[in-house]
């Protein structure tokens, strides 16, 4: 009987929880319900759990693309709820599932060690820990949509064991990693696929002002790394337009598939810089239509973006607005801007096969995409965000046809705790 | 002034190139499908791919293909296995698009070619020499010719196949000077058993029946409500009044041809077959709510004859709600009894069909006992063949002979 890898998760995490629940007494018995910023049960020093529930709802107007599907303007982006805090004093936990998602719901599944920072230990289904944005929370996104190197280069979840920790003040932390499969940011083949193999993943982040008290405390800047072994088929890294239309061909791979990525963030008071840069490479062994070996394929993708909270809150992951809406205040508004590009191609010469997922020659294509937004923040609840985003895709150097100017409105309610 | 008749010299030239280039890719289409001689084609596939293409043969998976016929090789292809009832993974159908990686590339001027590995013929001819006697009556149908088919790095040898143009763009330019139209692929249902009876307005009903091959992303309301109008149509028009009820939405005389060589050739599998409608196309013009059926895959006639089946030539017309408003009514049933003789004419005069059928015979013989993975016995070839040839003999005189017992 094939195993699913979050039932597998789920069952282990259950049957811990079981066994910790058996082993220690709760120090007083008592069942206590809190809520701060989200519903919190406690019982006694053995357990907490926090129910947390996101809620993303978004208007879009993408523009009209022949030969790929209208989009409705309506999408429920996002509808998870979850469960998250510690057991006993030594672990942490969390559980998220997506609502809307019948077929895999499962999202973060995971426990992990707390008491020694220097090094946890964490295990079950979560991110690979590669991509700054990847890594961050959807509800904490400064723009709706990830940028596209984030969200289509980097892996994603997958069920693995990771080691990580924060050193010297935290001006070092690291994450390190070894994963059952490529992430969830692959192609559905390559998730079921049997020949796929362990992927692992390293992060290495440095905040070097980290103990001074000055303008470049909160300058970060990361390297990150994964290797693993592709399953032989058409599981070349995918790419989509902003619409979510595909955008790379699907190129049939076989052998490693390594990424590399660098970020930086700096957060001086209200104003947030973020970049990153992703490369992945693909191996085609064998892959040629007359079973030749072909030339790696690559693909990358980097943003770089600036967000200034207009009404002087300090950037965080979460904001937090100093005077909400209807409490004395309007919120915290921001405005941001960001400049990305998405590219995919191959070493050699056009040979003229350039459009088949055999081709030797993979013809250059690049997205490059503007995004501009505000964001509304009422409180510490519900968020507003509102993006124009302008796209311009290329291919072999030149505008591809229809698609030099394409427009793209978005606006999403969130609501979450 | 000298600068204008340099363009137009520029212009001329540009012109004769272009038509130039585009007369060879015909001459050189025609000599592939005419079916004068037996052509060599060569798929260039990934030994993993062409393994799945056997194993997983259920599945409509494309993969990536060159191919190469007379040294030319064309890229950048994509290969599929084709059919329905005869999908299979020993000898399987196949579909090659030229278009799905390079938009607008061609064939040597062909969207798509269908490579038939003829699974339930064991004569492999049937499907040509049907389509032959359409093109003949001038009705729009596809060509069909016999080659030898090599797959992979090492040119392996896998069988006799019929390759056949597929009706996409390229065939509407080519019979109708438009490609711009609704074109529909129909899907024969299991146990459907449909034939143009009002299933009621819900257009969902037409969707998975339907297919489309143009406008692929329009609304439904677009794509099927003129279906649906024609379908009304036809079960509400009373039969003496078929031609002016259906006039602008129906080529009702193409519909009464097929019907004739359907019948003619016993053709189990057609508009009147015993399983309702099947094996046809639909294209609506551009700007218009006239239709065309179009024949496709006409496997299953003269072959049946093997098995003892020889159905009267107005076989099953009661099965169908327009074959049985044209068989009930006196002046549609002559206009088809009139087609009958027609194509009993086409047949008999000259001896083309069976000249058709003994050239096809000599010409594909030596490549079928070669055949490795063909599913018959060498026995039941020449049996096929032998009662294709008696068929192509006796028919003409008893057809002749229903529509006189029938005008007497």
């Amino acid at each position: 009987m094939k195993s699913c890898p979050t039932r597998v998760v789920f069952t282990w995490a259950s049957a811990i929880a079981i066994a910790l629940w058996g082993a220690v007494p709760p120090a007083h018995g008592q069942v206590k319900l809190t809520f701060d910023k989200r519903p919190v049960i406690e019982v006694g020093n053995l357990l907490t759990a926090g129910i947390r529930f996101k809620s993303q709802v978004d208007f879009r107007e993408f523009p009209d693309e022949p030969d790929t599907p209208s989009k409705p303007l309506l999408d429920l982006h996002r509808t998870r709820i979850g469960v998250e805090g510690r057991v006993i004093k030594e672990f942490e936990y969390q559980i998220e599932a997506e609502l809307a998602d019948s077929s895999e719901p499962w999202r973060d599944v995971y426990i992990q060690t707390r008491s020694f920072r220097l090094l946890q230990v964490r295990a079950g289904q979560f991110k690979i820990p590669f991509s700054l944005e990847q890594l961050t929370s959807g509800m904490d996104l400064d723009f709706n949509y990830r940028s596209l190197a984030a969200a289509f280069l980097a892996p994603g979840r997958d069920v693995g064991v990771m080691m990580f920790g924060r050193a010297i003040n935290e001006a070092f932390r690291y994450q390190v990693g070894a994963f059952r499969r490529g992430g969830d940011n692959v192609r559905e083949s390559e998730r079921t696929d049997a020949q796929a193999d362990r992927t692992y993943a390293a992060r290495l982040v440095v905040r070097p002002g980290n103990a001074f008290d000055n303008l470049f405390r909160t300058f970060s800047a990361g390297v990150a790394f994964t290797t693993g072994v592709l399953p032989a088929g058409p599981n070349g890294v995918r790419g989509h337009t902003v619409p979510g239309d595909a955008f790379f061909q699907h190129l049939y791979v076989d052998g490693h598939r390594r990424r590399i990525g660098g970020e930086f963030q700096w957060r001086p008071g209200p104003v947030q810089l973020q970049g990153e840069y992703i490369e992945v490479r693909d191996q085609r062994f064998g892959q040629g239509i007359d079973n030749e070996d072909l030339p790696n394929a690559y693909a990358r993708g980097w943003y770089a973006s600036g967000t200034w909270l207009l009404t002087g809150e300090q950037k965080r992951d979460s904001v937090e607005p100093a005077r909400p809406l209807l409490r004395g205040g309007i919120g915290a508004i921001e405005i941001g801007v960001r400049r990305e590009r998405l590219a995919a191609w191959s070493p050699g010469a056009n040979d003229g096969s350039f459009s088949s997922p055999r081709a030797p020659w993979v013809m250059p294509i690049a997205d490059d995409v503007w995004t501009g937004g505000v964001n509304w923040y009422w409180n510490d609840y519900v968020k507003l965000q509102a993006n124009v985003i302008h796209e311009r895709r290329t291919g072999n150097g030149g505008v591809m046809a229809g698609q030099g100017d394409l427009w793209s409105e978005t606006f999403r309610v969130q609501l979450g705790f | 002034m000298a600068s204008r008749t340099a363009l137009v010299t520029i212009l001329l030239a540009a012109t004769c190139l272009l038509g130039g280039v585009h007369l060879r890719a015909q001459a050189h289409l025609d000599s592939l499908l005419d079916g004068n001689s037996l052509e060599d084609l060569w798929i260039h596939v990934n030994a993993r791919d062409w393994e799945d293409l056997h194993t997983h043969f259920q599945e409509n998976t494309y993969y990536p293909a060159d191919v190469e016929w007379r040294g030319i090789r064309v890229r950048n292809a994509a290969i599929r296995v084709r059919g329905v009832a005869s999908r299979n993974g020993h000898k399987p159908s196949f579909r090659i698009d030229f278009n799905r990686y390079v938009t607008g590339q061609t064939f040597f001027g062909l969207d798509a070619l269908t490579l038939d590995s003829s699974w339930q013929d064991p004569s492999m001819i049937t499907n040509r020499l049907s389509m032959l006697i359409f093109r003949r009556m001038g009705i729009a149908a596809p060509r069909v010719a016999h080659v030898r088919l090599f797959a992979g790095a090492g040119r392996d040898y896998v069988g006799v196949y019929a390759a056949t143009e597929e009706v996409t763009e390229s065939f509407l330019r080519a019979r109708f000077g438009e490609d711009t139209g609704y074109l529909y692929e129909f899907n024969h249902l299991k146990d459907d058993n449909w034939g143009f009876q009002d299933p009621g307005p819900r257009l969902g009903w037409y969707v998975p029946r339907f297919s489309p091959k143009t406008h692929e992303f329009e609304s439904v309301a677009n794509l099927y409500m003129p279906i649906r109008d024609l379908v009304q149509r036809i079960n509400e028009a009373p039969p003496s009044d078929l031609e002016s009820r259906l006039g602008g939405y129906l080529d009702l005389n193409g519909v009464i041809t097929m019907l004739a060589i359907q019948n003619f050739t016993a053709q189990s599998d057609g508009l009147v077959g015993g399983v309702g409608l099947n094996n046809f196309y639909l294209y609506r013009f551009v700007g218009k709510n006239l239709s065309v059926l179009i024949p496709w895959d006409q496997g299953n006639s003269f072959g049946s004859f093997e098995s003892g089946f020889n159905p009267p030539p107005w076989w099953n017309m009661d099965t169908n709600v327009l074959a049985s408003k044209i068989w009930n009514e006196p002046k549609y049933r002559a206009r088809y009894l009139a087609a009958l003789l027609q194509v009993a004419d086409l047949v008999s005069g000259d001896a083309l069909l069976l000249t058709e059928a003994q050239r096809d015979y000599q010409q594909i013989r030596e490549a079928v006992y070669a055949d490795a993975f063909s599913p018959y016995p060498l026995a039941q070839f020449e049996r096929a063949h032998a009662t294709i040839q008696q068929f192509i003999h006796t028919r003409p005189a008893e057809v002749r002979q229903f529509v006189a017992s029938l005008t007497q």
